[in-house]
């Protein structure tokens, strides 16, 4: 009697245990399955794709976590996160509309192209997409400059990061009329 | 009759769907015309902006905030932040005369419809090189602002969609791809138009 209860106990947590592994499984293939596939989208996504077409390994900066968390506390929340990455000897032309076409590919949803900057001869090619990410707004982008390519995704928030710039702009105007009462303001500055 | 009256709502709804879809479509930026894209191929240099309303919005953020006392700059960053989308694009060639008279004149049939106005239509005899400007009027305010700027080797075209107030166009020269020379062409036409 005792031993068909004790049968019974292990039975349910063999049950209970192989629910719990299924449920975590079937939680966790998707997400394997994204990373694995790389069709999450972004920065690595892009990254990625542009190393598997063009056959180069990107030089992803080291420590960028922590700068993006220095960059927030400089820009009082203005910068979020940066993620820079560096692709050198990217040799023959690329094609625009091929870089284009790729970009957009790995990117996901979201993303919107704003800019597109593109010569024939190949070597020079800019792609710039942003998605607004609520208050945020994130920046990836893609810029090819003869045999060097640069990723670099940003998530800014336009107010802060404006209130930044004001506030600078204000202790920088109030510093030079501090120092030299009868200069002009820099002609950029006054436009 | 109960089904008589559910057809009919139907039908109503489909309409109002229909006219809404419409007159979002008229509101949204147009999507690439296929000469654009042959232009592309033969230009030795394309670049392309397209701003949403959405994008704009984020971009009016970044304007100069110290500018905001000056009424001027308060309304051109209004208008900016009310304007729903801005299209430009700008090919430059290796030779002159790379495009020809029939796509430019594609170029405009393609975006202006029925709500465009001529403004201003410049050119020399026989050279397809000129300035074309067309405004969007809607119940007598200006929605739209189209610029087709054709020179011997970079042809430049920029539309705005959105409420514009004309007395401000300038401070979107030299702004999100808008090149400067298209809003000189706007502020001649203006003037022009004024004689």
């Amino acid at each position: 009697m005792r031993q068909r209860e004790v049968s019974a106990t292990q039975t349910a947590t063999w049950w209970s245990a192989a629910l719990v592994l299924g449920g975590v499984t079937a939680a966790m293939t998707p997400a394997i399955l994204l990373a694995a596939s790389g069709s999450g989208g972004g920065f690595d996504s892009v990254v990625r794709g542009i190393e598997t077409r063009y056959h180069v390994h990107a030089n992803k900066i080291p420590f960028m976590g922590l700068m993006s968390l220095v960059a927030s506390h400089a820009t009082h929340g203005g910068v979020h996160s940066i993620h820079v990455a560096e692709i050198e000897h990217v040799d023959g032309p690329v094609d625009g509309m091929e870089l284009n076409a790729l970009v957009a590919e790995h990117m996901g949803a979201g993303w919107q192209r704003i800019v597109r900057d593109t010569n024939r001869s190949g070597d020079e090619q800019s792609l710039i997409y942003v998605k607004p990410e609520g208050e945020r707004l994130g920046m990836l982008v893609v810029d090819l400059d003869h045999a060097e390519m640069n990723v670099v995704e940003i998530s800014i928030n336009p107010d802060k990061l404006s209130d930044e710039i004001t506030e600078h702009r204000h202790g920088r105007d109030s510093e030079s009329s501090d120092s030299k009462p009868g200069d002009k303001p820099d002609s950029d500055e006054s436009e | 009759m109960k089904r008589t009256m559910v057809w009919a709502s139907m039908l109503a709804l489909g309409v109002a769907i229909t006219v809404a879809a419409a007159a979002t479509a008229q509101d949204d930026l147009p999507a690439p015309s296929p000469i654009e894209k042959t232009l592309a191929e033969r230009a030795a240099h394309v670049t392309e902006v397209t701003l949403d309303k959405n994008m704009l919005a984020f971009a009016g953020k970044f304007m100069n905030k110290d500018k905001d006392d000056d009424k001027d700059d308060k309304a051109a960053k209004e208008m900016i932040q009310g304007l729903r989308g801005v299209y430009v694009r700008d090919y430059e060639f290796d030779k002159d005369n790379e495009y020809t008279a029939e796509e430019l004149e594609g170029l405009r049939k393609y975006i202006t419809s029925t709500d465009w106005s001529p403004m201003v239509h410049e050119r020399t005899k026989g050279a397809k090189e000129g300035t074309d400007v067309y405004l969007k009027l809607v119940n007598g305010q200006v929605q739209g602002l189209f610029v087709l700027d054709a020179e011997p080797k970079e042809l430049s075209l920029v539309l705005i969609l959105g409420p514009i107030d004309m007395d401000k166009i300038g401070a979107l020269g030299g702004s999100f791809g808008i090149p400067k020379q298209a809003v000189k062409d706007v502020k001649k036409a203006q003037k022009e138009a004024g004689k």
